[in-house]
């Protein structure tokens, strides 16, 4: 007779623990990401279905004819839609890396010794634009990038004499959203990578500085190994941020001008909340989902790595 | 003898039951009274939205008049105009709370053909206590009863909130240039006051363009019909490689040399702010911005502003229509149908026309207007009226698939204005975008009628 395996047993008081926690989920992401895959084999015109029951008491029933993947292959032969999808990624490829960049920058500079009081300024002042309300900064990024009355082109044309149209010029007002997308979030990438060099043991750092005289290989054979599971977390979160960034820049340009800012969120959301045309915006966003997380699972394998 | 008395009394026992029956039948009309028909309706709720604008802001200071009369309470929410459509369709189609439809000219197609709003002749039929005998629905302008509030000939709802385009202008720069009156023509504009008027930073006229509703409706459909040209054909065909919407959608280009630069990011606030700040000479808006550019906390010409008609084209004057209805919603329950059906008829009844624009509303009926006094004082109520003569009710179309094709044409008509495409591409590209959505629509293969 072989040894059998012990069976796991779990405590009443866990079951209780953990319910509410998967009665939420289950409620608010797990249903609801049910019910628009279903949507997105149906063709479902908001103002044209009607509901006719319950399936089971629980599952709502319409009166939307189905249409198995004809809503994904439409969205697939949409040149608008996969011009939105490319301006996103362009959009990712530009803003995610910078935030980075500009984030580690000032987290070395908040991990220097010395002005402990500037610092605790600095690391207040970090908070502010990521406690600011989306809408609020789509509106400061109006305000600042207006064409007549605009902070910026009042000290251009002080310096240039000349005022370029910001959200009017395709290219421009691309640039537009990408600073105030920059301003934003650079501050929580900061705060991130500088907990992060808390984590490094004062000894080896002090070690490798009395090793070598170049800063870059401290930061890269001491510090960024440290720095690892923050990036990766920085990665994950700001790449599911920015494919579904919609508010700032739905405030400043509406996506325009033509179609230069109209991200994915805008678009998906122009079909689902304009033409309420909820099948296809939701094989949108299931395509979406998709592809946020294949690039979170690439971002771990490559990225995250233990100390 | 005797024959003849017999006949005299019946002839009198006729006229006395005549009077008695007239008589009645004027004690019954004269007895109607808003109080009296809302009696068994004390203390319901009725939830409605409304946008922040002046029509509405009327509408509130007129409200306790009514509650109080009443005894009906009106729950109103404010919300910007961009998302009213949005909360309202997903409100009837959750089967939602609210009582009355707030309908924009160009969603009535849709709310009737969904049946989310109930016709004014079921109400009649439903509430005959409730119809007010002084309802006159031909008192209202007949373009606006048509345009606004009906729908494949069966009238849905009544008028309530009304634009016409304008054109506003500062008479003092105009007179500064040698004119004494505005132009006439869009040519004129643009070839003979335009160039007048533009330059050392001033500009001579401002087309809010920004993408949405305002470059679809404001800027591109207002350079189709004055030109003689049209979006669909009478099969419902697209029709903008037509050589009369080329020539007006060309037209519109050549208005960027005497407008300010940007200007597909000009919304409504921005052209009526460069008018009201005496950078620009002349803009077409709503004459609902009537009271912004004549408040001095927000306009710096209030004494140089004046109003006219939008100027004309080759086809003539066709300008801009726009406006709200009131309807009962269908989802709310006898109840609250009744009083939604009371407050509709009180706010845009001829009784309360004159103190609604007093208020800052615009009535969309015809009878205070025909008060040569009450006229002197509003001076955009006269081109007004002349626009609501020669309108088109179809200036937007108004079925059920308009809001997919007018985010088409906000996108291409921006790329359009701006450069990113020529007239000709973009036009190609609105057709070939909208001919799909009328195709799933239904529209070529007769499963729903040619109607808008």
């Amino acid at each position: 007779m072989g040894a059998t395996k012990p069976k796991k047993t779990y405590s009443t008081g866990a079951f209780f623990f953990v319910a509410p926690a998967v009665v939420v989920l289950l409620a608010v992401g797990i249903f609801p990401l049910l019910f628009a895959a279903g949507v997105s084999f149906h063709q479902f015109l908001l103002p044209k279905v009607h509901w006719s029951g319950n399936f089971l008491g629980v599952w709502p029933i319409y009166d939307a004819p189905l249409t198995w993947f004809d809503n994904y292959i439409a969205i697939f032969q949409d040149d608008s839609f996969r011009d939105a999808l490319t301006r996103t990624f362009l959009f990712l490829i530009i803003n995610l890396p910078l935030e980075l960049i500009l984030g580690l920058g000032i987290a070395l500079l908040l991990h220097q010794q010395g002005n402990e009081f500037l610092k605790k300024i600095c690391r207040v002042a970090l908070v502010v634009p990521m406690a600011t309300t989306f809408a609020v900064v789509g509106l400061t990024g109006r305000l600042l990038f207006d064409g007549n009355y605009g902070v910026l082109n009042y000290l251009w044309s002080l310096i240039f004499h000349s005022r370029p149209d910001w959200l009017a010029d395709p290219n421009l007002a691309f640039f537009a959203i990408s600073v105030m997308e920059v301003w934003q979030w650079t501050p929580f990438c900061a705060l991130v990578l500088f907990s992060s060099l808390t984590m490094v043991p004062p000894e080896i750092e002090e070690a490798a500085r009395l090793e070598t005289a170049h800063w870059w290989q401290v930061l890269w054979r001491v510090q960024l190994p440290f720095m690892l599971p923050g990036i990766t977390a920085i990665l994950i979160l700001r790449t599911a941020d920015i494919l579904k960034l919609f508010d700032v820049v739905y405030i400043m340009t509406k996506g325009g001008p033509g179609s230069a800012t109209e991200l994915i969120s805008l678009f998906v959301q122009r079909i689902g909340f304009r033409a309420f045309d909820q099948g296809v915006a939701s094989a949108q966003a299931i395509v979406f989902l998709i592809i946020a997380t294949v690039l979170s699972r690439i971002y771990i394998k490559l990225v995250y790595k233990e100390v | 003898m005797v024959a003849a008395k017999i006949n005299m009394k019946k002839l009198l026992c006729a006229l006395c039951a005549g009077v008695a029956f007239l008589s009645l039948g004027l004690s019954v009309a004269k007895a109607w009274s808003l109080e009296e028909a809302s009696k068994d309706y004390k203390g319901t709720e009725i939830k409605v939205i409304f946008l922040d604008r002046p029509g509405y802001r009327a509408t509130i200071k007129m409200l306790p008049e009514f509650e109080q009369k009443t005894g009906i309470k009106v729950s109103y929410e404010i919300v910007p105009y961009e998302s009213t459509r949005e909360k309202e369709v997903l409100d009837f189609s959750a089967q939602g709370d609210l009582s009355i439809a707030l309908v924009d000219l160009v969603w009535i197609g849709e709310f009737a053909e969904s049946g989310w709003i109930v016709p004014i002749d079921e109400l009649e039929k439903k509430f005959p206590n409730l119809t007010d005998p002084d309802l006159d629905l031909n008192d209202f302008f007949p373009l606006l009863l048509n345009a606004f509030g009906s729908w494949n000939n069966t009238v849905y709802g009544l008028p309530f909130d009304n634009y016409s385009g304008l054109l506003f202008y500062n008479k003092t720069m105009l007179s500064q240039a040698g004119f004494d009156k505005p132009p006439e023509t869009w040519d004129d504009l643009l070839n003979v006051y335009g160039p007048k008027l533009t330059g050392t930073g001033k500009f001579a006229f401002a087309l809010q363009s920004r993408r949405g509703e305002t470059q679809s409706c404001d800027s591109f459909m207002r350079f189709i019909w004055p030109w003689g040209g049209s979006l669909l054909d009478a099969k419902f065909k697209p029709n903008l490689t037509d050589p009369k919407d080329q020539e007006g959608l060309e037209f519109r280009q050549k208005l960027e040399k005497i407008m300010p630069p940007g200007i597909v990011d000009f919304d409504h606030n921005e052209a009526v702010n460069a008018l009201a700040q005496g950078e620009v000479a002349m803009i077409t808006e709503w004459s609902a911005f009537y009271s912004t550019l004549t408040d001095p906390k927000t306009s710096k010409i209030v004494n140089d502003l004046a109003i006219a008609p939008e100027p004309k084209g080759p086809a003539g004057r066709k300008p801009a229509l726009g406006g709200f209805s009131l309807c009962v919603a269908k989802q709310a329950d006898d109840k609250r149908q009744g009083a939604a059906w009371l407050f509709i008829e009180w706010i845009t009844s001829k009784a309360k026309a004159k103190e609604y624009v007093e208020n800052g509303g615009v009535s969309g009926r015809q009878s205070p207007y025909q008060d040569k006094d009450f006229v002197a004082k509003y001076p955009f109520i006269p081109p007004m009226v002349e626009s609501w003569q020669q309108g088109v009710p179809e200036f937007r179309p108004r079925f059920a698939e308009w809001p997919q094709l007018s985010e088409i044409i906000a996108e291409w008509g921006t790329k359009m204005q701006d450069g990113q495409a020529t007239v000709k591409q973009a036009s190609d590209e609105i057709d070939k975008r909208v001919e799909d959505v009328l195709q799933k629509a239904g529209y070529y293969d007769g499963k729903k009628t040619l109607a808008q």
